[in-house]
């Protein structure tokens, strides 16, 4: 348990850095209910690891998946 | 609230659109904004449109709406949950084991958060003619916030719902469900390889994950070969 939670603690720092250096602040994001998010905002509820946070660390994750596995290419060369 | 779960729901179906649009937050606004090219093409096609605003944004009224009338396409822009599409305000509007039987035979399109884990394809069980699109993961899209007043100019939202309105509009160009959800994947194709290939901007990769995000998401159940 300690291990997986030091692991999360990582992905969070790494999500967050990425968000925090690479985010324009006009940028907003709309996931789940509640209106938008903006960068700060983001940064806060991955911090916090709230559902959001937790929603959003799940979307990085899931791309980064799908680009090291080579789904993604294949994806996106059906076009 | 009366439970229409058990009953059984007749009436003759038309060709014709209700579409949600609640409008009480960016996000919504947006949702709501953006549902103006399926309205237009509705009315190029002239289907009768059923525009739900505001106060009957609730289970109540929404299921009232959807008895009264048999319109086949409904598109559902609203938050949601893995079993529930919300309203104005938040209000529930559709929740599995309440009013869901009311979607049945009908063409659903929910662009909501999850909806399509548990409302789609439960509300689709025995259906003969319906079909659900929806996500079985948030949708999500991101939006520049300069242009809040001018949606239309914002090309950041347009990379999510442009693609997602193609739900509904191909439907209503006389395309099978199955055929519009899958023209609305090759369209969400289409734009990550126009962000891959076009000006690299620091944010990219964000939107190729929200993107990604969405077309894994997208799901379909019911008879896929339903058309309007």
């Amino acid at each position: 348990m300690k291990e997986e939670s030091e692991i999360n603690d990582e992905i969070k720092k790494l999500v967050i850095a990425r968000i925090d250096a690479r985010m324009p602040p006009n940028i907003k994001i709309s996931i789940g209910g509640g209106g938008s998010l903006s960068k700060e905002e983001m940064i806060e509820h991955v911090r916090k690891g709230d559902e959001k946070g937790k929603q959003i660390i799940k979307m990085h994750m899931n791309f980064i998946k799908a680009v090291t596995s080579g789904e993604f290419i294949k994806e996106i060369n059906k076009v | 609230m009366v439970n229409l779960s058990k009953r059984s729901i007749r009436f003759k179906m038309q060709n014709g659109l209700i579409i949600t649009c609640p409008e009480h937050d960016d996000a919504t606004a947006y949702l709501t904004f953006f549902s103006k090219e399926i309205t237009d093409g509705a009315e190029k096609r002239s289907l009768k449109i059923k525009k739900v605003t505001k106060k009957e944004l609730n289970i109540c009224s929404f299921s009232k709406i959807l008895t009264k009338l048999g319109y086949r396409l409904v598109v559902l822009n609203g938050h949601g949950s893995h079993d529930s599409v919300f309203g104005y305000k938040n209000n529930l509007i559709v929740k599995l084991g309440k009013n869901d039987r009311l979607l049945k035979e009908r063409l659903v399109y929910a662009r909501s958060c999850n909806a399509g884990t548990e409302l789609g394809p439960n509300c689709m069980e025995g259906s003969k003619d319906g079909c659900f699109i929806g996500y079985d993961v948030p949708f999500i899209f991101y939006m520049d916030s300069e242009w809040t007043t001018k949606p239309h100019n914002d090309k950041v939202a347009k990379l999510f719902l442009e693609p997602s309105n193609l739900i509904p509009v191909s439907i209503i160009k006389g395309n099978s469900a199955i055929e519009s959800h899958n023209n609305a994947k090759d369209q969400m194709l289409k734009m990550m390889n126009n962000l891959i290939k076009g000006e690299q901007k620091q944010e990219t990769p964000f939107y190729l994950e929200a993107l990604w995000n969405n077309y894994q998401g997208q799901v379909i159940y019911g008879n896929a070969e339903s058309k309007l």
